[in-house]
């Protein structure tokens, strides 16, 4: 009966396809790769008995699994078996050693793979593991991105260990991004870009078309980004800015400094130099570059302008952190010709100053332009803090690319570093009218963004795994102490507890324990170079006595470090305070080849030669005991000196009193340069 | 030998615990066969006797059978499944993906379900397309017909409330699809659409909800109106083929 025959064929045949199934499982890719590592393992051990374990090791899915860490399970170390074992550095395949990290090879087992590298835990084959099959789990960051997974615990700016990472961040912060994008931790962020009431009687309709054409053309440090505007905005948006009402007492101030009759070029010079205005500005890219580029400022700014602003800069933006200078009428008359004569743009048209005549119904659809490409966000913060203009960027970096929009950019690989940095390089291919603008970043750069983004998970990770450095404490005071700290910018390049920017190697929280007050005011009145190595210099404010006394007794009495002795002899027999055994020391230890004595030594650490009239002996001794202990990165070698040693070779720079005069007047002239 | 076994035999089938299970002890008259049947609850929805002719593909194609068949091949992977999930939000998509990696032929079990699970709502259908061409649904099958409707609802039912549980996107996005359709009927759209929900959007309550609809409600409902309905194919008369076969509208079979 061929109905029978038919069920009996169909049954054998239904019975191997049931067989199929079991068959996949047997033959699973893992399996053999167990084998083989058996094999690796036993030719590579050392003893028989090592042979034999990997040779007794079963055949199975291996697995790390965090309950705690949003109960990840990293079934990763099925192929890569021998990450955590030190005889499989340099074995082929998946089975190598992995590399050294701060947290590797002893802490596989608190953080798993996926926390740092992506892709998929729970798989078992290499494609959905890795991400790569169609439709797989989330994908692996690349290695040139891996940065990106310290990040997602470590919170901080500036985090140890990953240098792309922490300039990515840095990057964004001074891109200014969250001024426009939400990103959880940032809501105070605010830019620094200056208010622009004051425009019209700073620059001309010329000079500012051009600065919106591209900014960077004019000054490379510009941190506004280039917007790609026509022509037809750059005019509306123009006679906008030029419509502005400027605020009556600053348009006094430049008005009235306009009219003041010409300074002296020479004694500007001099001034400019003493000023060290390089430390933070740049002059034909020669500079630290956090300021903008003074080489063509007199074409850029008006003189009344510039007057003013030098003397009140805070006035002019709250934000700014350039300090105000206490120079004299005269003195800023002076410093403004210097500029006026030489920081100009002999190329540019004579009229690039020429205010804008405003044109009502252009300054109108200026007023549109200015919204929608949402210039209030960095130039009118307080407009913005309720809204952001841009998408907020939580959960970029855990982004699916199937979810991302691409636009017309059917070139990008499929992948979400690749689009993060064609959204970085030219944000507006993707299609028409986005607003985003570009930053004109380097292939460097747009690497440490993308690593900064795709460090912003859609979760933020579990409590105990989240890591920032302990605070320090960052003690500001009100009242007039305050207002000074805060007119002389000291945290523009100082550090105070966590506040503050780290131009300087000098951080004040402790400074009340490390110095003495009477130098500290003549320092104040008068900086000169501590360490001449450094291209940063502490400019010359120009305090007048009754600040300086006032700050110099602020930080004596606010910033000290309880652990650091007052009297470090206290308590110990005289013969400690020797300072003739102290001096042996210092030849003998090898102090002279990093600083300079009277009129020798090298001149990598700060001169000692006045030690005695700026250290307090407390620092000297705690310093010796430990120069590592402020910051980490101090040269000054670690001598483990007994506390004689450490006290006679105090004694000896204490009495290290008399500034040799010729040397002070060198290291001002070299400041001078 | 042979003779001790026989008496063997006859002592157990005497017994008094089998006889309390089986009233009528050895079925050798056919009276008796038709009783071991008629007292015995899986047996009794079964006709006692059938005609080899209705067992002959063409008279059914066999798509009730396939159907159930198909839904009992449902019920024990189902089960299994039940084994490896939990119908809770963090759990739920991973689940599938532990069955996928980990589980020793958890992608055949899943697909297994998933296979069996469209076959019997096709099959479902062609059965009820059979019933109809040959004019089954008529008196004195006209109850029938109405349980086999009701039973196909619930399928459907059971399909879609299946559907939901692998919380994927296609999980999430069909079954908010779907209960926003129920959203539209009049008046009482929005609260049956609350009432399956657990709340106005998919959320872990609409999760909740889907796996006791999928896993006991909707079986417990299925087994009983499948039980019904076999029941009732007996009583109605036996399986009707094509109704050219005979001009005997109570069909072929008797009782």
């Amino acid at each position: 009966m061929p109905l029978r025959r038919l069920f009996a064929a169909s049954s054998v045949l239904f019975l191997l396809v049931l067989a199929i199934s079991p068959a996949k499982n047997a033959l699973r890719s893992y399996r053999s790769l167990q084998r083989q590592y058996r094999k690796l393992g036993s030719s590579r051990a050392h003893s028989l008995k090592a042979a034999q374990s990997y040779q007794a090791r079963p055949v199975a899915i291996r697995q790390i699994w965090l309950r705690d860490f949003d109960n990840r399970v990293d079934r990763c170390e099925t192929c890569h078996l021998g990450v955590a074992d030190p005889l499989m550095a340099g074995a082929p395949g998946p089975f190598a050693l992995h590399p050294g990290t701060p947290h590797t090879p002893e802490a596989f087992d608190r953080f798993g793979c996926t926390s740092c590298h992506g892709g998929q835990g729970l798989a078992t084959t290499q494609a959905d593991a890795h991400g790569t099959a169609a439709d797989a789990g989330p994908p692996m960051t690349p290695p040139a991105f891996i940065e990106a997974g310290c990040g997602r615990c470590h919170l901080a700016e500036n985090v140890t260990g990953a240098a792309v990472l922490s300039r990515g961040r840095a990057l964004i912060a001074r891109a200014g991004c969250y001024a426009c994008h939400a990103v959880r931790g940032q809501d105070t962020f605010r830019s620094e870009a200056p208010p622009l009431a004051t425009l019209p009687l700073k620059t001309g309709g010329e000079w500012l078309k051009r600065w919106l054409k591209d900014p960077k053309s004019i000054d490379p440090n510009a941190t506004m980004p280039n917007f790609h505007l026509t022509d037809q905005a750059i005019d509306e948006l123009s006679h906008f800015l030029f419509a502005a009402q400027v605020p009556k007492e600053l348009a006094g101030l430049i008005e009235a400094a306009a009219a003041e009759p010409p300074g002296s070029s020479a004694n500007g010079k001099k001034l400019v130099s003493e000023s060290r205005c390089i430390t933070c500005h740049t002059v034909e890219g020669k500079g630290n570059g956090s300021a903008p580029e003074l080489s063509k400022i007199a074409s850029t700014s008006s003189r009344g302008w510039l007057l003013a602003f030098l003397r009140e800069p805070q006035a002019f933006n709250p934000r700014t952190p350039m300090p105000r200078y206490h120079f004299s009428e005269t003195e800023s008359r002076d410093v403004v010709a210097y500029l006026e004569d030489e920081f100009r743009d002999f190329d540019a048209p004579k009229g690039i100053l020429e205010p804008l005549r405003v044109n009502q119904s252009l300054a109108e659809n200026g007023r549109k332009l200015f919204r929608l490409y949402g210039c209030f966000s960095c130039h009118d913060p307080a407009g913005s803090a309720s809204e952001k203009f841009g998408p907020e960027l939580d959960g970029i970096g855990d982004k699916r690319a199937q979810s991302l929009d691409f636009g017309r950019r059917t070139d990008l690989v499929r992948t979400l570093p690749a689009w993060l940095a064609a959204k970085l390089e030219s944000p507006r291919s993707f299609a028409d009218g986005l607003k985003m603008p570009s930053y004109g970043f380097s292939a460097d750069d747009s690497r440490a963004v993308v690593t900064a983004l795709l460090a912003l998970g859609a979760q933020s990770v579990p409590e105990r795994y989240r890591y920032a450095p302990p605070q320090k404490p960052a003690l500001l005071p009100g009242g007039p102490v305050g207002s000074l700290i805060q007119s002389y910018r000291c945290l523009s390049c100082h550090q105070i507890g966590d506040r503050g920017t780290d131009v300087s190697t000098a951080p004040l929280t402790y400074e009340g324990s490390k110095v003495k007050r009477d130098w500290l005011v003549d320092y104040l009145m008068l900086s000169y170079t501590l360490r001449p190595i450094l291209e940063e210099r502490m400019p010359v404010l120009k305090m007048p006595r009754e600040d300086a006394t006032q700050l110099a007794d602020a930080l004596q009495n606010f910033y000290v470090d309880p652990a650091i002795p007052a009297d470090p002899f206290a308590g110990h027999p005289a013969s400690d305070a020797d300072p003739v055994e102290g001096q042996r020391l210092y030849v003998g230890l090898g102090c002279r080849g990093c600083h300079i004595l009277g009129s020798s030594g090298g001149y990598y650490g700060p001169p000692l030669t006045e030690a005695g009239k700026r250290l307090k002996p407390g620092w000297t001794y705690a310093w010796l005991k430990g120069p590592q202990r402020w910051r980490a990165d101090v040269r000054c070698p670690d001598y483990g000196l007994s506390d004689t040693d450490a006290l006679r070779l105090t004694a000896y720079l204490e009495t290290l009193q008399a500034a040799a005069p010729a040397a002070k007047a060198a290291s001002v002239a070299r400041g001078a340069k | 030998m042979s003779a001790t076994r026989v008496s063997l035999t006859d002592w157990l089938r005497g017994s008094a615990v089998y006889r309390s299970i089986v009233r009528h002890g050895t079925a050798d008259t056919n009276r008796n066969r038709s009783l071991v049947i008629f007292e015995n609850l899986f047996l009794h929805v079964h006709p006692v006797k059938v005609r080899e002719k209705t067992l002959r593909f063409s008279h059914t194609y066999w798509l009730g059978g396939v159907t159930l068949v198909s839904s009992l091949v449902l019920i024990a992977t189902g089960i299994l499944l039940m084994f490896y999930y939990h119908p809770s939000v963090p759990q739920a998509y991973r689940d599938m993906k532990e069955l996928n990696y980990v589980v020793d032929n958890g992608l055949f079990l899943r697909n297994l379900h998933r296979w069996a699970a469209h076959l019997m709502v096709f099959a479902a259908f062609l059965h009820m397309l059979r019933v109809f061409y040959h004019r089954a649904y008529r008196p004195p099958r006209q109850f029938n017909w109405v349980i086999g409707v009701v039973l196909l609802i619930v399928t459907l039912f059971l399909s879609y409330t299946g559907y939901l549980l692998p919380w994927d996107q296609l999980a999430f996005w069909g079954v908010s699809v779907g209960t926003n359709m129920a959203k539209e009927a009049p008046l009482v759209g929005e609260k049956i659409r609350f009432l399956l929900l657990g709340g106005n959007v998919v959320s872990e309550n609409a999760l909740l909800r889907f796996y006791v609809l999928h896993c006991v409600v909707l079986p417990v409902a299925f087994l009983l109106f499948l039980s019904v309905h076999i029941w009732r194919v007996r009583k109605d008369g036996g399986v009707q083929g094509p109704p050219s076969d005979t001009n005997d509208p109570r069909g072929e079979e008797a009782p």
